[in-house]
């Protein structure tokens, strides 16, 4: 018998393809500018909706419940949490000297409060209307505690120079994942600072040993041999970058437990890198395809105008303004469209392909929680574009 | 084959594979789910509480009003999710009226933006307006002083602004006494400080709380002292209708719109940045047209010529694209109307007579 529960091993599996999202997100930015921005709740939702209903676990795929009527109100909310923040910001952009640095300064550090508890927030609305098996999940816990959590340790991490950076990662997960609900049964994180340790001080020595080295190097040859050391930082810093992210969602992922079920997760490195050549290298593209759209354009229009006359210049500084907005926007859209569908969309990719459950008959006994009403959207964490799915 | 189908209670995370059939025994119409191995019926939706879900592509799932927030059941895409749809008409009709009410939101909300968008654009002149009033002269001054010690070190390399010549300096005299002739009479709280200095740049410009700035580059480039007053009585128009402190808070009011329609408030990205300042030239339009008419009007008292502003406009606007960017056109945007508006201001002849002295003149223009 016990040896059975060690043997079922379900992974998770991931149906969606990059083209399908491209082409659903094209029309929602399109519709994005007659509805001037707003049609982004929508947007968001229809991407939640991809995703969610692209994932299955022992066949049976996750749903998203959530409207973008309630993304929008939580983003109006949100508005009111920002007015006297973006007010304290106009006073001090009028002010000159120490108050300015110390007020930039309570700001930020306002801000980045703000960040944790938005963000806790806006897991609690994803996880509350996230439904597998007709069951949902849910976030307890105080987002408050959470940002106070998160603020402090972060201040830690920059004092001890980074160092105690696995003790709060740690703490944050577990933090997050013990109170995380499937209907009535608890989550648990059995994970600790050790967990990623080896991978993070690894990382970080070799980061620490090149920066050294670098030094060592320029000092020694007086600066000739400087050339090369950006070019080897940048390899060995992006290489040390993937390992670690990789290492890191990999083990932290594999702690998380559902009573008696486990999960385990495994992403390469490699592939990590590829994901992110693939997007600098389809970033690129697309750049040189709105550059090209542009320059026709603009010669297209160019041979349309005077510039002799001042009412030529005038004409053509206002059509200048419309292109160039409209190749803003189209600059923008293109950078969102890569990132979304290279980045993201490849990590959850990763994470849903890379990832096996174990034990899943033990969740056959779960059942329904209690509702959980107490959210209006995300609020804060739309209004703080706190990137996430 | 029979129609099979995944439900799910909403009680027990557990998966049942079931087949389904439409009863009409009852009124309303039920939907009667069995399982598919044992036969043994599990529940039965009445077809009037029935709603859709978005699912994958034409897969069908339904939930049902009065069971548990999770219950489901879900017929993949295929000709039973297709007979079913067909059978239960109610469902397309209750998600017609779901995207009705969907898009009647999106509509309203953007009818609502729009109008806060309108609002903006004609209401922020006169919202700015009323807040600068409301803003103390003496900290509208020590913001220039911050605003000039930002734009020196951006113009200068970090180095500062070289003045061309001392505070007694006769050209600067001249200055002064132009200054303070135009500033007479406005009800300006500000002390006029006008500074020519060691700049390539073709350029001129007025900061909060009075300091006007008049770069080398423009001064080679005027030719007649109405040119230079002009210009100057420009500048200090900006200095007495408090446009530097108007533009502060309009830009602040569009940086907010702008975070508003990307969505993020922080306005911390660089694309918020650029958005905002596209739409903030529009605001400087109507400013350069205050300032033209502070300077005609000033020209009408003093006597000398306001037109002359716009020949020097048009010298500097006739140089090549490269000098153009960073020139007083950039700032100062040349139109046929602003042109008309300068030459609609009369001067009487017999008034005419030249902003500065000739030996004045003379010195202003070997100043640097």
């Amino acid at each position: 018998m016990f040896g059975d529960v060690r043997l079922s091993r379900v992974p998770a599996k991931f149906s969606g393809t990059r083209a399908e999202l491209f082409w659903r997100l094209v029309g929602g930015y399109l519709l994005m500018v007659p509805t001037l921005g707003l049609y982004r709740f929508w947007v968001t939702t229809m991407k939640r909706q991809f995703y969610w209903h692209h994932t299955s676990i022992d066949g049976d795929a996750l749903e998203y419940t959530g409207t973008p009527v309630q993304l929008l109100i939580g983003f109006l909310i949100a508005l009111a949490v920002f007015l006297p923040l973006y007010i304290a910001f106009f006073y001090l952009s009028t002010q000159v000297g120490t108050v300015v640095v110390v007020g930039y300064g309570v700001v930020a550090a306002l801000f980045w409060f703000l960040f944790g508890y938005a963000s806790y927030r806006g897991r609690d609305f994803r996880l509350s209307r996230t439904l597998w098996r007709g069951i949902r999940f849910d976030q307890k816990g105080n987002a408050w505690a959470y940002a106070t959590r998160q603020f402090l340790w972060s201040l830690l991490v920059v004092v001890t120079a980074g160092l105690a950076y696995p003790f709060m990662s740690a703490d944050l997960w577990r933090y997050r994942y013990t109170n995380t609900w499937y209907g009535d049964r608890q989550f648990s994180f059995t994970g600790s600072w050790r967990t990623i340790a080896g991978p993070f001080y690894r990382a970080y020595a070799t980061v620490a040993i090149l920066v050294g080295a670098a030094l060592g190097v320029g000092f020694l040859t007086e600066g000739r041999a400087l050339a090369l050391v950006p070019l080897l930082a940048i390899i060995l810093g992006f290489g040390g970058f993937f390992y670690y992210r990789a290492r890191e969602a990999s083990r932290m992922f594999s702690e998380v437990r559902l009573g008696t079920a486990g999960l385990r997760v495994e992403i390469k490195a490699r592939a990590l890198a590829i994901q992110f050549a693939a997007y600098s290298g389809m970033l690129l593209v697309g750049f040189i395809i709105v550059g090209l759209v542009g320059f026709l354009v603009s010669l297209v229009v160019q041979g349309q105008f005077d510039f002799s006359s001042l009412a030529g210049i005038a004409r053509a500084g206002w059509i200048g303004v419309a292109l160039a907005l409209g190749g803003y926007l189209v600059s923008l859209a293109t950078l969102g469209l890569m990132a979304e569908v290279y980045l993201d969309c490849g990590y959850w990719m990763l994470v849903a392909r890379g990832a096996t459950i174990t034990g899943i008959e033990s969740l056959t006994s779960v059942r329904a929680g209690e509702e959980d009403k107490a959210l209006a959207g995300e609020g804060l964490a739309d209004a703080l574009n706190v990137g996430s799915f | 084959m029979e129609p099979v189908g995944r439900y799910y209670d909403g009680v027990v995370a557990a998966r049942r594979f079931v087949t389904f059939a439409l009863t009409r025994d009852a009124t309303p119409a039920e939907l009667v789910i069995a399982d598919r191995d044992t036969r043994e019926e599990i529940d039965r939706w009445p077809v009037d509480t029935l709603f859709e879900v978005t699912g994958l592509g034409d897969e069908l799932r339904l939930g049902a009003a009065d069971r548990p927030y999770g219950a489901r059941l879900r017929v993949p895409a295929g000709e039973w999710s297709v007979a079913l749809r067909d059978a239960l008409p109610g469902l397309g009709r209750r998600s017609q009226l779901q995207r009705g009410q969907q898009r009647r939101i999106l509509g309203g909300a953007v009818a609502a933006l729009a109008s806060v968008i309108a609002a903006y654009v004609f209401g922020v002149p006169l919202l700015a307006d009323g807040v600068t009033r409301l803003v103390p002269p003496a900290w509208e001054t020590r913001l220039g002083d911050g605003a000039r010690l930002q734009i020196e070190g951006m113009l200068s390399n970090g180095l500062g602004f070289r003045s061309c010549q001392d505070q007694f300096a006769a050209g600067n005299i001249a200055i002064e006494r132009f200054a303070a002739d135009v500033m007479a009479e406005t009800g300006s709280p500000f002390a006029p400080r006008v500074m020519v200095v060691r700049s390539p740049l073709t350029n001129a410009f007025a900061l909060p709380g009075g300091q006007v700035y008049y770069f080398s580059g423009l001064l080679e480039r005027t030719e007649t002292a109405d040119e230079f007053a002009g210009v100057l009585a420009h500048e200090l128009g900006h200095v007495v209708h408090r446009h530097g402190m108007e533009m502060l808070i309009e830009s602040s009011a569009t940086g907010l719109l702008v975070g508003f329609v990307l969505g993020d408030m922080t306005n911390l990205s660089v694309a918020a940045a650029a958005g905002a300042t596209l739409i903030d030239s529009r605001f400087s339009r109507d400013a350069e047209r205050e300032a033209d008419e502070f300077a005609a009007a000033a020209g009408n008292r003093l006597g000398f010529s306001p037109l002359a502003l716009a020949d020097l406009l048009e010298r500097v606007a006739a140089d090549d694209t490269m000098t153009r960017t960073l020139a007083l056109l950039n700032t100062h945007p040349l139109t046929d109307e602003r042109r008309a508006a300068l030459e609609a201001v009369e001067v009487a002849p017999a008034t005419m007579r030249p902003a500065f002295s000739a030996a004045e003149w003379q010195a202003i223009k070997s100043m640097c």
